[in-house]
């Protein structure tokens, strides 16, 4: 029995002119999503941002405060440091030992009392005398 | 292919099922557990020290202040080798002792979690430590109390512990108002362990105290008494300058002194303040007392007439005599204080009688704290009058038989020189709390003599520094009268009157007639050249305090006063007036004395220097327009300094004779 023969002819399909329609309704129905799904992000960045912002501030602060803190420690050293250095006591030593300053003697010193004149009555005053 | 898919997603189903077992696990089962362990990890709750507040003179010259100062701590459990880290450490801080390191051995040895190396530490020190980069060695910040006068006022200030407590002075009776009130910070912390967030209980800062004490008075207080401890060869010492009129307290010095910011490197009997806790029986200054009983009850006048013959008095047998038995014969009662005759003062006591004279004593406050700002105060010993036997009246009268402080002398004198009022003593002016001032005012705490009797008493006791035969002739200061009086006091050693150890005292106030000060010098058991007399050993610092005093506060003599410089107001020709008055003085420093304090003084006639030193002075920023002397002034003078932060000065150059015209 001779087998059966197959032919097998190509058939020449041409589709390259047909265009693949848009589906207007998928295509409205994915920009959509892909609104709201930028909504649900922008909505989430716009809750997330203020939480950061606040994580970033606070690390900011934080450092001010410190530098503060350091700044004013320093303040109070150098305020004590000045305070040392006035001493009635270092000064005196200094004037004496280094400078050789001395105390003005009695008669070298003397207090001069300043009166200031009273103001005159006004004219007024005056003319109704 | 549909089983591979059925076993995927079982594999899915289960690893989703194991996850969301641990979650249960972890959320539900334990979220307590877990939200705790995080809180404690991530929230941290500090204590926030409050700040120590500042203690100032007067002026506003910082006396005492905190400034942070590095403790250093260790976490021993994690040193691998206390002994190694001992040693560096010791290296580091440069001045352990042997003690210190065998504690610091043995502290560091054991597994504790914290541990002091040492605390408040210098910075240099801090430095050198965290140069050696030590694992389980830490810092923290704390209070550390400086001094910057260091010796200065050191026994009125007190000092404070390493835990902030005020163990002394005022540190310690004001601890509340000065301490503050600490307060907490929660602190958010992430894994790096920075903070990123805190939420605070601010702690509420200690007041600052401002003082009546004057920075310069006490350093010459301070000054004068430790050279006349030296001199005088004596243990030690206490002067007080007092304000009579406001009771508030100068200066308060005491010898021998100690360094507050190192404390503990002194004796607790140097730290003791004189002043206020050692008693001392008062001798002849106590004769005031007396004198102003009799005065005051009209029993004598100022010269009434005292027999003292024959120098020495006999009373239920004890013979008291005058010193080095002097035999004054038939004396004034003015002459009795000038010349502190024993048996004149014991004559005017037995005559004033011991109900009068008990009452006079508790008048002017002796056996009673005198200042509520000093509770370590000693109250002093006063007999009942009811133990006073007449032996006991005689030796009250002369100041003996009864113990007083320095402080409670110096209070009742100034009774004298006020005109008679009893004035509480204090060294608080004003305390500030936040940012508003509260300012303490005088109190007078009774009436103890009549105007007339004081001016008579005052009278009286400037016999003793001007008289021939007064007993302080070395308090004198030229231009100056001042009242006062002198005590020589035996020492009671092992209840027995020395015979080498004596208190010598002068009391007194300057000038005499308008008092600007009272003074009080106590000397204990001098031995030097100038013997053991009140007259020789404490009259002359009395003097020198004084003297240098009234130059600070710029009193004018009092004797051939030196006429004062008109001012005329609006009239450009002053500047030249005061040149003239100037010129012809040719003082080599001037001092200018101005009005009440508090307010604008007149800089007019003063040099662009002088005018820039007044106005520095007062805290005001200065600004000068033109040459010469000031001829005018805004704000001008009088105004309340309180609401002028700086003033404009305009000068002018005016010549003596005139030649040159003054600029418009």
């Amino acid at each position: 029995m001779p087998e059966p023969f197959e032919y097998a002819i190509k058939k020449d399909v041409r589709n390259n002119p047909i265009v693949r329609e848009v589906d207007e309704a998928r295509q409205r129905e994915l920009w959509k999503l892909v609104g709201v799904a930028g909504v649900i992000v922008v909505v989430l960045l716009f809750f997330g941002w203020p939480h950061f912002e606040l994580i970033r501030n606070g690390y900011e602060i934080e450092q001010l405060q410190r530098e503060r803190r350091e700044q004013e420690a320093l303040r109070r050293q150098l305020l004590l440091e000045v305070e040392s250095l006035k001493s009635p006591k270092r000064i005196e030593t200094l004037a004496v030992g280094r400078l050789h300053l001395v105390s003005p003697s009695q008669g070298e010193a003397i207090v001069i009392e300043r009166v200031v004149q009273t103001d005159p009555p006004a004219r007024s005053l005056v003319a109704q005398r | 292919m549909q089983r591979r898919t059925i076993v995927a997603a079982t594999l899915l189903g289960l690893w989703v099922a194991v996850i969301e077992c641990r979650l249960i696990f972890l959320q539900v089962i334990r979220h307590n557990e877990l939200v705790a362990l995080s809180t404690r990890q991530q929230m941290r709750t500090v204590d926030a020290a409050a700040r120590r507040g500042d203690i100032l003179d007067r002026k506003g010259r910082v006396l005492a202040t905190s400034v942070d100062a590095d403790t250093i701590y260790a976490v021993p459990s994690e040193l691998k080798d206390p002994g190694g880290a001992v040693d560096a450490l010791c290296r580091a801080l440069g001045d352990c002792t042997s003690k210190e390191r065998e504690t610091l051995i043995d502290r560091l040895g054991k597994t504790r979690p914290f541990a002091y190396v040492r605390r408040q530490v210098s910075p240099d020190q801090a430095r050198r430590v965290a140069a050696l980069n030590l694992k389980a060695i830490g810092f923290i910040k704390e209070d550390r109390r400086f001094y910057p006068n260091k010796t200065l006022a050191a026994h009125l200030l007190g000092y404070v512990g390493v835990d902030n407590k005020g163990l002394s002075g005022l540190e310690s009776t004001y601890d509340a108002q000065i301490r503050g009130k600490a307060g907490t910070v929660l602190v958010q912390i992430d894994a790096r362990k920075l903070a990123f967030a805190r939420t605070e209980r601010p702690p509420t800062a200690g007041s600052t105290v401002e003082l009546t004490i004057d920075e310069y008075l006490q350093h010459i207080a301070e000054r004068e008494l430790e050279a006349g401890v030296a001199l005088n060869r004596a243990k030690g010492g206490s002067a007080i300058i007092l304000n009579p009129h406001t009771g508030e307290i100068l200066a308060m010095a005491n010898e021998p002194s100690f360094n507050p910011n190192a404390y503990r490197e002194f004796d607790e009997l140097v730290r003791r303040n004189r002043a206020v806790q050692d008693l001392y029986e008062p001798g002849s200054t106590f004769k005031i007392v007396t004198v102003s009983a009799a005065l005051e009850e009209k029993v004598m006048t100022a010269d009434t007439l005292i027999d003292t013959n024959p120098g020495r008095i006999e009373v239920s047998g004890e013979v008291i005599k005058e010193n080095a038995n002097h035999n004054y014969k038939v004396i004034p009662l003015s002459e009795v204080i000038a010349e502190s005759s024993n048996v004149g003062a014991i004559k005017i006591g037995f005559k004033v009688g011991t109900e009068r004279l008990s009452r006079f004593v508790g008048l002017y406050g002796f056996g009673h704290p005198v200042s509520p700002d000093f509770p370590s105060e000693s109250p002093g010993i006063v007999w009942s009058p009811q133990k006073w036997t007449q032996l006991g009246l005689a030796e009250v009268s002369m100041g003996y038989q009864v113990a007083v402080t320095p402080l409670q002398i110096v209070t009742a004198v100034s009774s004298v020189a006020n005109g008679g009022e009893l004035i509480e003593p204090r060294v608080i002016r004003a305390v500030y709390f936040n940012n508003r001032r509260y300012d303490v005012h005088p109190k007078v705490v009774r009436r103890t003599i009549r105007a007339e009797t004081a001016a008579t008493l005052t009278g009286v006791m400037e016999g003793v520094v001007s008289s021939e035969h007064g007993t302080a002739r070395a308090a004198q200061i030229p231009g100056f009268t001042i009242a006062g009086k002198t005590g020589t006091a035996a020492k009671l050693v092992n209840g027995q009157y020395s015979h080498s150890d004596y208190n010598a005292s002068f009391v007194g106030f300057v000038p005499s007639r308008d008092p600007a000060i009272a003074i009080v010098v106590v000397i204990d058991s001098p031995h030097g050249p100038n013997q053991y007399f009140g007259g020789t050993v404490a009259a002359p610092i009395f003097q020198r305090i004084a003297e240098s005093t009234l130059r600070y506060l710029g009193v004018g003599q009092t004797i051939n006063p030196i006429p004062p410089v008109l001012v005329a107001r609006h009239d450009e020709s002053s500047g030249a007036a005061a040149l003239k008055t100037l010129s012809a003085s040719k003082p080599v420093v001037s001092f200018v004395s101005d009005g009440p304090p508090g307010t604008m003084p007149d800089l007019r006639g003063l040099s662009a220097r002088e005018a820039l030193r007044a106005a520095v002075k007062l805290g005001l920023t200065a600004r000068v327009e033109g040459t010469g002397f000031v001829v005018a002034q805004d704000p001008p003078a009088g105004t309340a300094l309180d609401t002028v932060s700086g003033c404009r000065v305009t000068l002018a150059r005016t010549s003596v004779a005139g030649r040159e015209q003054p600029r418009p």
